[in-house]
């Protein structure tokens, strides 16, 4: 597999940790960008989180994590290089020059104490796109404040919508914020392009993850303005019913069933067999089936309870009901589905024996000619050379100089703590 | 020189929107939001399912003042079009010769049934970009499975995995989140297929799965497992008071966090809230937190009762310490942070009045590029721009029109 020629020519240099940033860089990785990844040997948290291998960290645990390769250093370089170090400094100046986007999400103020901010990037290269994804953005009393995904997932409004039915509040999900908005930097960086191409100008991008968020939930915020507070529902639904997940045979195994119309709530009664209690008009109109969700939730649970989730998914989705089965990380591998469908990949990690081959999700898109697949994934410090010749135009004399000062590095320094 | 606070990046793209689930919608209107000339197509009569969904601004239903409709449909405007009729599908197809891209939210296959297939489109228009988003997929099994939202989570392993509690059953997400990421990977995929008509002229069809979006992108779920054989179980916020729990303060609640201070954070809390017992050995790892997690739990709980939530917020901040406040909707809108940002952009709507939307999230040299964004539309209030003002058709055949319920 090699890379799609889409973005080829676009360089990327970014300054990045932990998710959402280097979620979104790998969309254009992915499309063929030259992402270089600039590391630094002091903060190896994204080498560290693993997952590894069985749960064990192995000899090189800082080229074998498994997020490494779905989104970390994915298609992209490695360049581990010190660059508050001031030889460091003045290469990665050198190197924005050729450079097309620079990224980062360091805390604001983090690059202007650098000297890489938008407005001294733009001074040398006046076509340079930036993007700084933060927490809370540039402006604001928050500005400064850290964040977690599941704290964004708090701040944005998310987290007091989600919960059982009667339920406290519960976090929608640990990282959903760190994906939705590393959706949102891909779709920055490929507008700012777009524009580029266009305009020949550059832009800065303030995009942060709070917002991002925030966007996620536009209705609950046109509500409120009219005093209108969306309850916590679980699965259940504003209006429909039966709308929920029911057990089924074996442990902890589940269907979910969404039915909207009276028509499909016929269809279900039918694949009941049409039992006594489903006769009952109460369940006959919308509202009213809505209104005695709970006791309809209840009797429905005792039909499924015996049934196998898969096989019961399948005569429901026969019958035109709209049914699927709650399934675990282990039932994706190997389903049929997805397996036809290419979506996931069982891609051999080269050179790490102890990776070898593991499944990944794929893209959830298909663009005929944008092939969005892992083809490399770049061990700590690998594209050092490469990089420092092609982009800073350093000969390899100075690179060995650059690494003796201890400026660059291709593993962990010695004592550092293993994960 | 395109100007992006007033004409959006995407002001010379035209966008057709024929898209029936709010994955579509959603991803049309992020096109629309950065200036993208969209276009949605409803059928006549009841328009887009979306427009029925309660709750509705000023309570009764009204197919103009659905939330989730007037919060997706931002910055379009609206034409009704009956397309399983020849006529109307004629003039879709019209419309579609100056279209640079087309959404559409069909069953597989529904599309071609009414004469409006990919290579149908091509035919009068060679270059252009049809998106089709669906449940699972233009093909495979259960390409012909009913979705909705809830299912997309129960088969891509939210449900199961990623929010809820331990000892109780799967849990979802509200507001349609996994509908919301397919329509976020589909601008993705569009922005692709339009610099590669730049670059090869051609346009292409592309296939996004709301299943799919579900898996891959809110997850963490297949390479966990294929590395660790592990498989991801719901509950990990459970019993964890430093990390996931929601504990009540004063007007709301928070959720802590041991990050920032450089790892000295069980210190810097033992002081900020005055209690000293938290320095005691049993509270320093995440895993011996877990274990005392009751006693924990009543010794910061107290403490946190006697804070506002923006004012716990302002000292944490200042401390280093990371939470996050469990805000509501309202609290939200009420942000003095957002507020001082420009997140929000007020829009007027003739039939649900002024209301403040949310920001796509990012600003451009400082400017939020929905301020010159409009509100969504009334069913069909662009009939009449549209159809004679952009396809010159008089006004007795748009009375025919309206006469054979084909707009």
């Amino acid at each position: 597999m090699s890379a799609p020629t889409l973005l080829q020519g676009v360089k990327v240099l970014t300054l990045e940790q932990v998710h959402a940033l280097p979620w979104g860089t790998a969309f254009l990785a992915d499309m063929g960008a030259q992402v270089i990844r600039v590391e630094s040997a002091d903060h190896l948290q994204d080498r560290k989180a693993g997952p590894f291998p069985s749960g064990k960290p192995g000899e090189e645990w800082w080229n074998e994590g498994g997020n490494l390769a779905y989104f970390g250093t994915r298609n992209k370089q490695s360049l581990c290089m010190d660059v508050t170090h001031p030889v460091g400094k003045e290469i990665f100046l050198k190197m924005v020059k050729q450079c097309d986007i620079v990224t980062d999400n360091f805390r604001p103020g983090t690059m202007r104490r650098y000297g890489f901010d938008h407005e001294s990037l733009a001074a040398i290269n006046p076509r340079i796109i930036t993007l700084s994804s933060t927490a809370f953005g540039h402006s604001g009393p928050w500005s400064k404040a850290g964040s977690r995904a599941r704290t964004i997932d708090a701040m944005c409004g998310m987290s007091a919508l989600t919960g059982y039915e009667g339920g406290p509040s519960l976090r929608a999900s640990n990282n959903y914020m760190d994906h939705s908005t590393g959706n949102n930097v891909a779709y920055a960086l490929l507008l700012a392009l777009y524009r580029r191409n266009k305009t020949g100008k550059g832009v800065r991008i303030d995009l942060t993850m709070q917002e991002t968020g925030v966007s996620c939930i536009g209705p609950a915020i046109l509500e409120t303005q009219h005093g209108i507070t969306r309850p916590r529902l679980g699965c259940a639904h504003l209006w429909k019913s039966p709308h929920n997940v029911y057990a089924c045979a074996g442990k902890d195994r589940w269907i979910a069933i969404a039915v909207a119309s009276n028509a499909e709530w016929t269809a279900l009664k039918q694949a009941m067999s049409n039992p006594a209690w489903a006769q009952d008009a109460r369940y006959d109109v919308v509202q009213s089936r809505w209104q005695h969700r709970h006791e309809l939730d209840k009797k429905l649970t005792e039909w499924t309870a015996t049934q196998d989730d898969k096989a019961l998914m399948a005569s429901l989705q026969a019958r035109g009901i709209c049914a699927g089965a709650v399934l675990t990380a282990a039932d994706l591998v190997n389903d049929p589905h997805l397996r036809q469908r290419g979506f996931l990949q069982d891609y051999n990690r080269e050179g790490s024996a102890t990776v070898g081959v593991r499944t990944y999700a794929g893209r959830p898109f298909r663009v005929p000619g944008v092939a969005m697949a892992i083809w490399h994934t770049a061990r700590m410090g690998e594209h050092n050379n490469a990089v420092l010749q092609q982009v800073a135009g350093l000969s390899p004399g100075e690179i060995t100089a650059l690494a003796e000062q201890n400026v660059l590095y291709t593993r962990p320094r010695t004592g550092e703590k293993v994960p | 020189m395109t100007n992006v606070a007033m004409d959006g990046i995407l002001s010379d793209i035209k966008v057709l929107e024929l898209a029936h689930a709010p994955s579509g919608a959603f991803c049309a209107k992020l096109l629309a939001d950065q200036g993208a000339d969209t276009v949605k197509v409803e059928p006549p009569g009841s328009g887009d399912q979306a427009r029925h969904e309660p709750p509705f601004i000023g309570g009764k239903p009204h197919p103009d003042r659905g939330t989730a409709f007037l919060a997706m449909n931002t910055s379009k405007r609206g034409v009704t079009l009956d397309v399983t009729q020849p006529a109307g599908r004629d003039l879709f197809l019209k419309l579609v010769s100056a279209a640079d891209v087309v959404i559409e939210s069909f069953k597989p296959g529904q599309m071609g049934s009414l004469g409006l297939s990919y290579e149908a489109l091509k035919a009068g228009n060679p270059n252009v970009i049809l998106l089709s988003i669906s449940y699972f997929g233009q093909y495979g099994p259960y390409a012909n499975y009913e979705g909705d939202d809830l299912i997309a989570q129960a088969m891509g392993g939210y449900l199961y995995a990623v929010t809820g509690s331990a000892d109780k059953p799967p849990m979802g997400t509200a507001l349609q989140q996994m509908e919301q990421t397919a329509g976020r990977n589909g601008v993705i995929a569009i922005m692709a297929a339009l610099l590669q008509r730049e670059q090869s002229g051609a346009g292409c069809h592309i296939d996004v799965s709301v299943m799919e979006a579900a898996i891959a992108t809110p997850s963490g779920l297949i390479h966990p497992y294929s590395f660790t054989g592990r498989n991801p179980r719901r509950g990990s916020g459970d019993a964890n008071v430093m990390d996931g729990m929601h504990l009540p303060t004063r007007d709301g609640e928070v959720t802590l966090t041991t990050a920032g201070t450089g790892g000295r954070s069980m210190e810097v809390w033992s002081e900020f809230i005055g209690e000293l017992r938290l320095l005691d050995p049993k509270f320093a790892t995440r895993l011996s937190r877990q274990e005392n997690w009751e006693e924990l739990r009543d010794l910061v709980a107290p403490k946190l009762k006697e804070w506002n939530n923006l004012d716990l917020m302002r000292e944490t901040m200042a401390r280093g310490l990371v939470i996050g406040l469990v805000q509501s909707p309202q609290q939200v809108l009420d942000s003095p942070h957002l507020a001082e940002r420009g997140f929000f952009v007020e829009l007027e709507h003739a039939e649900a009045g002024t209301l403040k939307y949310p920001g796509p999230g990012f600003f451009f040299d400082g400017v939020n590029p929905m301020q010159a964004s409009r509100a969504a539309p009334r069913l069909g209030e662009h009939n009449a721009e549209i159809y004679s003002g952009q396809l010159g058709l008089s006004n007795d055949e748009l009375s025919r029109l309206y006469a054979a319920y084909v707009i």
